[in-house]
C-alpha cells in the first residue's frame, strides 16, 4: 500500500475548512435568533404573571427595583417588586414614581421613549455609558437609578425620582464630582422622562453588569 | 445531579447547553471535530486507493 500523508493534502484541509466555516455560520445564525428572543421586551402581562424577562415591560417603573446578589447565577441581578425566599423577583411591591404607581403600558412606553429621545438629543453618551456603550468620562448610567446617593437625597426632595430630576435640570447646582456635569437645559418634562428611562434601564438583566454596583466607594455615593 | 436546572433568565436550548464550559466544549467538539476525524480517514482511504489525482 502506498504511504500517504493526509496532513499535507490540500483536499483534507479544504474539506475541513468548508465544514468548520459551514457549521460556524449555521451556529451564528441560530445564536442570532436566540439573542433576538432573549432581547424581546416583556409586556405588562408578563410583569403581572411574574414571568422573568431580560428586558421588562416599561410598566416596570410602577415597581420597586433592587439589585441583589444571586448566589445561583454568581452575580447581581435586578429584583423587581420585592424578593422571594429563592432570591427571585416577586413583582408585588409597587413604588410611586412621581406620585403614581399605575402607569399604563402606553403611558410608560411614551414616557420612556421621550426619555430615550432626550438622552439622544442631549448626547449623554458623549460623557456617560449606557449598558456599557458610550464615553468613559462620566459614570456608567445603567444602574444609576440604584445609586445609593439618591436614597440619601430622597427625603429632602420627596422621593429619589424628584432628586434625580432636580439634578438633571441644573447639575452644577448639585455637583457631586470633580468632573462637573454641565447644565444641558433639560426641562422638567424631559427630566421626568429621563428618570423614567433610567429606572426602566436599571431593571434590565445585564448578567451582573456593572459588577458590584453600589458597593465600590468612589464609583457611586460620591458625597459620602 | 448530573444536569443542573437552567439558571438563565429566559431558558432556551442554548442556555441549557451552556451550563458551563464543559457542556459547550463537548457539543462543539461533537459538531466540529468529530466530523473532521471522519474527513481525515475518508481522505486517507481515497488517497491510499489512488482515487485522488496528485495536485
Amino acid at each position: 500500500m502506498e504511504k500517504v500523508s493526509v496532513w499535507s493534502s490540500n483536499r483534507f484541509w479544504r474539506r475541513s475548512a468548508t465544514w468548520v466555516t459551514g457549521v460556524s455560520a449555521v451556529l451564528l445564525i441560530l445564536l442570532t435568533f436566540d439573542s433576538m428572543a432573549q432581547m424581546k421586551m416583556g409586556t405588562a402581562a408578563d410583569l403581572k404573571n411574574k414571568v422573568d424577562k431580560r428586558i421588562p415591560s416599561p410598566t416596570v417603573i410602577n415597581y420597586k427595583i433592587d439589585y441583589q446578589l444571586s448566589r445561583a447565577r454568581g452575580h447581581e441581578v435586578p429584583i423587581i417588586g420585592g424578593m422571594d425566599a429563592n432570591g427571585k423577583s416577586k413583582y408585588e411591591v409597587k413604588e410611586k414614581f412621581f406620585g403614581r404607581d399605575n402607569y399604563s403600558e402606553e403611558e410608560a412606553r411614551t414616557l420612556i421613549h421621550k426619555g430615550k429621545l432626550t438622552i439622544q438629543a442631549k448626547n449623554c453618551m458623549d460623557c456617560h455609558t449606557f449598558l456599557g456603550n458610550g464615553a468613559y468620562y462620566a459614570p456608567d448610567l445603567t444602574k444609576a437609578w440604584l445609586d445609593p446617593t439618591w436614597e440619601t437625597l430622597a427625603p429632602a426632595y420627596g422621593g429619589k425620582e424628584y432628586a434625580i430630576a432636580a439634578f438633571l435640570q441644573n447639575p452644577p447646582a448639585m455637583a457631586m464630582h470633580e468632573r462637573k456635569m454641565p447644565n444641558l437645559g433639560i426641562t422638567k418634562d424631559e427630566a421626568k422622562a429621563v428618570v423614567a428611562y433610567l429606572k426602566f434601564m436599571s431593571a434590565i438583566d445585564t448578567n451582573g453588569f456593572p459588577r458590584n454596583f453600589g458597593k465600590i466607594k468612589g464609583a457611586v455615593n460620591a458625597w459620602k | 445531579m448530573c444536569i443542573e436546572p437552567c439558571r438563565d433568565v429566559v431558558c432556551t436550548f442554548w442556555s441549557i447547553l451552556n451550563q458551563g464550559p464543559m457542556t459547550l466544549t463537548i457539543t462543539l467538539h461533537t459538531l466540529i471535530v468529530l466530523p473532521m476525524v471522519w474527513i481525515y480517514f475518508d481522505e486517507k482511504k481515497k488517497m491510499e486507493r489512488g482515487d485522488i489525482p496528485t495536485e
